[in-house]
């Protein structure tokens, strides 16, 4: 089974994954810029997991598989689970309120905890098929699976930096207020 | 402030086109470690369950 996969197969596996998450973090976009739905502190450290989780895969699909790209993987899903596990448990008493609308019967940081599961589990079957990892393999790939790998590269990194640009205009300099109603930096707060 | 994790990882990207790969680990590593001490100020009240 551990033959499976080699490194080109496990670059387009690991493109297809940025892609997935690059998803994610567009739809959370799209829930706050169209939607109106501010994000909370615990709801961006929550998108700054995902970005971190996107930043692993990158790593993979620009250099190769790696199991220390998987670490960079797991280790921010891991970091991302646990803050929204903290906000599901904040809400997990009937009565005790909701932060922002649910999609598709599930309030986003239940879906985050969700997501990052998955990609957790999704990581540690990866790491099972070694021989990605072959020195031999390492650089192997096709000119149009490099350019779309580095195309969905290009779009996580923006991502980021759209993620950090919308943090300053909605939360300043400091830390965000807990419920926020508007962007501190813009005009009119919409 | 809260913006510090993503702003991070956006330069650890722009390291990964550079092809600097130990550069971009080093900028994860400390974009994840102020994620989690955001998460420290920001985990505050508490929680209202018994485990």
């Amino acid at each position: 089974m551990t033959a499976l996969i080699n490194a080109p197969t496990s670059r387009l596996l690991n493109a297809l994954g940025l892609l997935a998450v690059s998803i994610v973090l567009i739809v959370a976009f799209v829930d706050q810029i169209v939607l109106g739905d501010l994000p909370c502190p615990l709801c961006l450290l929550q998108r700054a997991g995902f970005v971190g989780a996107t930043l692993g895969l990158a790593l993979n699909v620009k250099f190769g598989p790696r199991p220390s790209h998987y670490a960079v993987v797991i280790l921010s899903a891991f970091g991302g689970a646990l803050i929204s596990t903290r906000q599901v448990l904040l809400h997990i008493v009937p009565g005790t309120g909701t932060y922002g609308d649910a999609f598709l019967g599930l309030h986003f940081y239940s879906w985050a905890l969700v997501v990052y599961m998955a990609i957790i589990l999704g990581s540690a079957v990866m790491l099972l098929f070694d021989r990605q990892f072959a020195p031999a393999e390492a650089g192997a790939g096709t000119r149009g699976g490099a350019t779309f790998g580095l195309a969905i590269v290009a779009l996580a990194a923006l991502l980021a930096l759209g993620n950090g640009v919308s943090t300053v205009l909605e939360c300043a300099g400091g830390l965000c207020p807990d419920n926020p109603t508007s962007y501190l930096l813009l005009p009119g707060g919409r | 402030m809260m913006s510090i994790p993503f702003f991070g990882v956006a330069a650890a990207f722009i390291c990964v086109f550079a092809g600097q790969r130990g550069a971009a680990l080093v900028l994860w590593a400390l974009s994840m470690a102020a994620l989690l001490v955001l998460f420290r100020l920001h985990a505050t009240d508490p929680l209202n369950i018994v485990l």
